[in-house]
């Protein structure tokens, strides 16, 4: 059970959680800030004096009701689709992976890749929006040459913790894959 | 420049400007002989003002020519002139450019018969008349202005595109342009036949006059200056019957085009910079075309 | 940007000494991290493509780290590893014209700056002025207070329109560069003209020929023929026109002799009409387009080699045909004069008649047998153009280039007011002013700090080896976004 402070690209805290269970099941868990209600509150008082002085001008009430669906409906969407409050990376030695996020909302959803399927796990790094950053991927075989990789999943997708964040992950993986071949 | 050899190892042997062999030189060495294939100015033509001047001369005669023509329009459309007189003038012009022509050809082979000639000059009246009914109301669904600002847009297009360095034969743009805004013009006239008359003006002015122009030009050199003075004041003389004030532009305009620009031309030539050497694309000077045709 | 470079042991104080031989121990020392930008690297194909790679190779030979960048092609985007841990990023830029990327002087800097930043690049070396991907990396990397080089491979004239204009963004992009380096004398003299540069800031380093590639064969040569290989792109500035004037004027004279022509182009056409007109298909053999790998296949099969070139900063075929073992004919053009020794060339003028009377003259010299083997040709050539020797070249360049000072914004703006005219300055300026908001702007957005370090794949600290299973090379890198 460790605890760890990291930041992910953008330089918010996130905390990175090792849960080991046994020797060939480990749990990681990186957790994302909270949603901050500073930040829901100046989102929702922008756009509702934005509606407010587009009511001033054009005198119509229609406008602030749908500003106030909005906000709520925005929120809702938000909450359940986009914000992720923790990713969960769980390998067990001889069974497979299982990816699951969380969302603020409380929805789950979660993915397993048999042990058979996976050919490894490594760091790479991409072309992001405008930088270039590491990602922590599982490659997946292809079933018709064992040699080749098929797909690749990146892990940790909505956090995207640091360098540093992904190595101990991708160490503590190493050691259990190395263990099970 | 020198001086990165100029330390007690300085090597002995002079610098050569070849990469083959290594030299006792450090790589950003300058030699004093660099630079020493530079050319400047190698193909610069020089000028001399009235050589110039004279050249100028089929620019402010082919202006002229616009501004005869556009003179003799502005009287047919008022009516001052009957179309039946200007034809015969028109013919009499046409003959008298033709014999200049043919005399002036002297020993030239003929690569057209006189029938050819004939041939031609006879299907061209013969189409112009047959349709200037229908060139007659051909814009006639078209506002007045449009077809003035056509017609000045086009008679531009002739001068800027006329092939003032091989007038003969007329380049077909410029051809085409200019009779394209008289068309425009002459379905501005009161009837078919001052049509057919403005037509064959055009082609007079604007197709025949070039070539009788450049023949001059070539066989009796001497007349070329005092053929172009004169389409000069005829230009300007029609044109200030009608406005004197335009007439005043036109002599200003053609001045500074005969006199000032060739001035600036020879003046600017001190400051031409072109630099030659090594570095330059080769020019293939010989005739290639031998060998595949 | 400051502290990144601190970690050089290099006082600041030096003045500019001239690239000698006599370099003090510990300046051999220096390991540079060396960022090359160009548009034009594999897989594109060309010399600028080849010289970009067979450099690099050597210069990680030599313990210097290197990363490639330069703009995606098709479906190859992202971050690849070639040979010996080079590492290659494909950025998604927008390809313009001629596999030469827009410039805006603004749009590549968050990309540029993202791998200047995290492979801590100390000298950023930019490739060929056709790239402009090559001249927004050095405008950046100026802004960003990196040192940089410049490497022209090419030939422009002054004449025409087009040439002035490229020639006025030349002279704005190099006026602050901090070394620039040309293939041959001639390319340098028309680069400080095109510039208007210093000549002291500039080096030639020749291009090189692995002549391990290019070995004489003579036991696939045709004895009972005489055989003129050429091979080139088939373009009117590599003077195939010439040649087809040459085909049927030596053809009718020696019925021994044929032509064999690898490459591709528009001017095909033309030795096409020619062949045809005169009956020479069992004579004249159009290859087609060449791998690089093939050349060496062809070469051997000659006898002499041609080279028709109307311009030419160094003419990397020559030295392949000579190292071959055969015996060249070209014209004197541009930097070709410099390249070989009188012994293995036969120059003449670009025109027909001349090239005419230099090939029957060897062609005379082979049927006398009164000419050197095809081994003593490859010994001599051998030894004359080697990456190795190119690279310790470059390398004294970024010797020197790293004591120099980069040139903060004020003197940055006032060299390019003093030295690319009232009108091109002015506006450059305003663009310069412009590059270091944004680039301000970029630090505030996503300070220096966090971005990650990448991991050394070559240099002093590469890791490649040690985690062998940390990155495959052979991982496709999906852009993740």
């Amino acid at each position: 059970m460790a605890e760890e402070e990291f930041t992910d690209i953008n330089g918010n805290s996130i905390s990175l959680d090792c849960q080991t269970h046994s020797a060939f099941c480990r749990e990681f868990t990186v957790t994302a800030p909270k949603l901050s209600l500073r930040k829901v509150m100046v989102c929702t008082c922008f756009i509702w004096l934005f509606a407010y002085a587009i009511f001033f001008l054009t005198e119509n009430t229609a406008v602030l009701s749908s500003a106030i669906i909005l906000t709520l409906a925005g929120m809702m969407i938000h909450i359940h689709f986009v914000k992720v409050d923790h990713e969960t990376l769980l390998i067990i030695g001889s069974l497979g992976i299982q990816l699951s996020s969380s969302y603020a909302s409380g929805r789950e959803s979660t993915t397993f890749i048999e042990m058979s399927k996976l050919k490894d796990i490594v760091i790479n790094e991409a072309v992001y929006m405008h930088s270039i950053i590491y990602y922590l991927c599982i490659l997946i075989k292809d079933p018709a040459e064992p040699e080749t990789v098929a797909s690749v999943v990146p892990l940790f997708q909505s956090s995207k913790p640091r360098l540093n964040c992904l190595v101990q992950v991708y160490r503590s993986c190493q050691e259990i894959l190395a263990e099970t071949r | 420049m020198m001086g990165a050899d100029s330390g007690p190892g300085a090597p002995a042997v002079p610098w050569r400007k070849v990469l083959y062999e290594r030299q006792p030189f450090p790589d950003n060495y300058v030699d004093c002989r660099f630079l020493e294939e530079l050319r400047r100015n190698i193909r610069v033509r020089q000028y001399r003002y009235w050589a110039v001047v004279r050249e100028t001369g089929l620019i402010a005669q082919q202006v002229s020519c616009v501004a005869v023509f556009l003179t003799l329009w502005s009287y047919m459309e008022q009516g001052d002139l009957e179309p039946s007189l200007v034809l015969w003038v028109c013919l009499g012009c046409a003959l008298l450019g033709y014999g200049l022509y043919e005399i002036l050809g002297g020993a030239c082979v003929r690569e057209r018969t006189r029938l050819a000639d004939l041939q031609s000059a006879t299907i061209f009246l013969a189409f112009t008349f047959g349709f200037s009914p229908v060139l007659k109301t051909l814009t006639e669904s078209v506002s007045t202005d449009t077809v003035y600002a056509m017609s000045a847009v086009m008679l531009l297009a002739h001068l800027v595109s006329f092939p003032y360095a091989q007038p003969s034969p007329p380049g077909s743009l410029s051809l085409n342009a200019a009779l394209f805004g008289s068309v425009c013009l002459a379905s501005r006239l009161p009837g078919a036949l001052h049509t057919f008359t403005m037509l064959s003006c055009a082609l007079l002015v604007f197709a025949l006059w070039p070539c009788l122009l450049h023949r001059m030009r070539d066989k009796a050199e001497w007349s070329f200056p005092w053929a172009a003075v004169l389409v000069c004041l005829a230009g300007v003389g029609g044109l200030g019957s009608l406005w004197p004030e335009g007439a005043l532009l036109l002599s200003l305009a053609l001045l500074t085009l005969t006199l000032l620009c060739p001035l600036l031309l020879v003046l600017l030539q001190r400051h031409k910079d072109n630099i030659h050497g090594p570095w330059d694309e080769a020019e293939i000077r010989e005739d290639l075309s031998r060998f595949l045709n | 940007m400051g502290n990144r470079r601190r970690g050089h042991t290099h006082a600041p104080k030096t003045p500019p000494l001239s690239l000698d031989t006599h370099s003090s121990d510990h300046e051999q020392d220096v390991k540079h991290r060396i960022c090359m930008v160009s548009d034009f690297f594999y897989p594109n194909m060309g010399g600028v493509e080849s010289h970009i790679y067979q450099l690099s190779q050597c210069l990680i030979e030599k313990g210097h780290k290197v990363v490639i960048a330069t703009h995606a092609y098709g479906d190859r985007r992202g971050i690849r590893y070639l040979t010996n841990g080079l590492k290659v990023y494909y950025l998604p830029l927008q390809v313009m014209y001629n596999q030469s990327t827009a410039t805006t002087c603004f749009h590549s800097l968050p990309l540029l700056r993202c791998v200047f930043v995290r492979e801590r690049i100390t000298i950023v070396h930019a490739h060929s002025s056709f790239s402009a991907m090559a001249h927004d990396a050095l405008f950046h990397a100026k802004t960003m207070g990196l040192n940089t080089v410049f490497t022209d491979h090419s030939l422009f004239g002054f004449a025409d329109l087009s040439s002035v204009l490229t020639n006025k963004l030349l002279t704005v992009s190099l006026c602050d560069t901090n070394h620039i380096v040309c293939v041959s004398y001639t390319s340098k003299e028309n680069t400080v003209l095109r510039a208007t540069l210093d000549p002291e800031i500039v080096s030639v380093i020749p291009n090189a020929v692995d002549p391990t590639d290019f070995t004489p064969d003579p036991s696939r040569r045709d004895n009972s023929k005489i055989t003129i290989v050429v091979i080139s792109r088939l373009v009117y500035r590599k003077g195939i026109d010439l040649l087809s004037g040459i085909i049927p004027e030596l053809c009718g004279k020696h019925p021994d002799l044929c032509f064999l022509i690898g490459g591709e182009g528009p001017k095909r056409i033309v030795l096409e009409e020619v062949r045809e007109k005169y009956q020479l298909h069992d004579r004249v053999r159009l290859l087609g387009a060449l791998d690089h790998k093939d050349v060496r296949d062809v070469l051997v099969q000659g006898h002499v080699f041609l080279n028709t070139s109307l311009t030419e900063a160094f003419c990397m075929a020559i030295v392949e045909g000579a190292s071959c073992g055969l015996h060249v004919v070209s014209t004197r053009v541009g930097g070709i004069p410099e390249v070989l020794p009188d012994e293995l060339v036969t120059l003449c003028e670009p025109s027909v008649q001349s090239l005419c009377d230099g090939l029957e003259t060897v062609i005379a010299r082979i049927r006398t047998g009164n000419v050197a083997s095809p081994a003593t040709i490859h010994r001599k050539v051998r030894t004359l153009y080697t990456w190795r020797n190119v690279a310790e070249r470059t390398e004294k360049v970024y010797n020197r280039v790293c004591r120099e000072p980069v040139l903060p914004l004020s003197d940055r703006l006032h060299r390019l007011r003093s030295h690319c005219g009232a009108v091109a300055g002015s506006i450059f300026s305003f663009v310069a002013v412009i590059t270091f908001l944004f680039l301000l702007f970029l630090q505030w957005l996503r300070p220096d700090h966090l971005i990650d370090v990448a991991v050394d794949s070559s240099g002093p600290h590469s890791r490649l080896g040690q985690h062998v299973s940390k990155k495959t090379s052979k991982t496709p890198n999906p852009a993740v976004s």
